[in-house]
């Protein structure tokens, strides 16, 4: 066997030193990246009783679910136009901020960076990039339902 | 100098080593140096203010869902003098920033980025991110709504970066949303990463300053 140059032996010691900081590093990330990632599922939560549905216009609609062990609490607006009935998410598409109905303005208003959107949710004005979301509604035996991801 | 440290001294060696950092620079001060110069020492002021009393508010902060809000009332309202350090610690950070911007301004007309120095600039840009980053995790401790939602917001931001945007915030998050996790992970990096990293950049920007001397003024 070839006797290895002390100068080669030290450069793949430096190569193995480097390697071995990278992998370091490396697990370092692995390790700070949250390990148990929730799934969120599409559930039913009650909001209101079908008797007190909004006829016309925008109702805003304050609940609460439980998740986790958790007191959770949510709105959603529901739009009421000519016999359909939406419900939108009240968090703005831009950055997660919670939006507000501004009856006079007819427009939904997000108070973060003034993004507004219309009765129908699509964006009017700022910075949002997508109209607001539509939640899927179920009403069951008279009471209602929005489906949102928990 | 003094007994005492010559006492020191004379086990540690702290003196010869450092004697030509200690003298006087052969190149001296430039003329025409104003007060403007001071800007850098007065963040370094702020930034020794934020570590002292940042300090004395670990003593009674509670980094958990539960008592984070809490335990910062108590600091306020009920711990002798907190509200002291509460503010100093508050009212620092923005004099911090404030006071880099200005001394980055003054940098940057007096054109004292140039070379030899443009090392230092970078190590002042660092300096620069490293306390907005101190700024943007020490702004959810108080566990209150308008720093929840600040955080959501800045949060979000990482969400739209391409590609990564997705992981990115979850890496910066702890989990999907922000919660006692997020609150642990930005205190232990508001306490501990940020602070010690600024204290390697501000010792090799003052490094430099000592070695290349202040910039000729205009």
């Amino acid at each position: 066997m070839k006797r290895m140059k002390r100068r080669d032996f030290l450069k793949k010691a430096i190569k193995v030193f480097f390697s071995i900081i990278a992998a370091a590093v490396l697990s370092v990330f692995i390790y700070i990246y949250p390990s148990k990632i929730k799934e969120r599922r599409l559930q039913f939560v009650y909001i209101m009783d079908e008797d007190d549905l909004p006829r016309k216009g925008i109702r805003k609609v304050e609940f609460q679910y439980k998740a986790d062990d958790k007191e959770v609490a949510n709105r959603v607006f529901l739009a009421a136009a000519g016999g359909d009935l939406t419900a939108f998410s009240s968090v703005c598409t831009h950055l997660g901020c919670l939006v507000n109905w501004d009856n006079n303005k007819k427009e939904f208003i997000c108070p973060c960076h003034a993004g507004k959107y219309d009765m129908n949710g699509n964006v009017i004005a700022g910075p949002p990039p997508k109209p607001l979301t539509r939640l899927p509604l179920k009403i069951e035996d008279g009471k209602v339902y929005v489906g949102i991801k928990i | 100098m003094g007994k005492i440290f010559d006492w020191i001294d004379r086990r540690f060696g702290v003196k010869e080593p450092h004697k030509k950092f200690l003298q006087r620079p052969a190149f001296g001060m430039p003329e025409k140096v104003n007060y403007s110069y001071c800007l850098g020492g007065m963040s370094f002021i702020y930034f020794l203010m934020l570590v002292c009393t940042g300090l004395l508010l670990s003593m009674y902060y509670v980094p958990s869902e539960k008592e984070a809000f809490k335990s910062v009332a108590a600091i306020t309202n009920d711990v002798t003098l907190g509200w002291l350090i509460r503010g100093l610690h508050k009212w620092s950070a923005n004099l911090f920033i404030i006071f880099i911007m200005l001394h980055t301004i003054r940098v940057f007309v007096s054109q004292a980025y140039r070379p030899p120095r443009e090392l230092n600039w970078m190590a002042g840009v660092l300096g620069l991110v490293i306390a907005m980053a101190s700024g943007f995790t020490g702004y959810l401790l108080p566990w209150d709504q308008k720093a929840y939602w600040a955080t959501e917001v800045g949060t979000s931001m990482f969400g739209t970066v391409p590609f990564i945007g997705d992981y990115l915030m979850r890496f910066v998050r702890g989990g999907l949303d922000i919660d006692g996790a997020t609150l642990i992970r930005f205190y232990s990096m508001h306490v501990l990463f940020l602070p010690a990293s600024m204290a390697i950049i501000l010792w090799a920007h003052f490094h430099m300053v000592k070695r290349q001397g202040i910039a000729k003024s205009l």
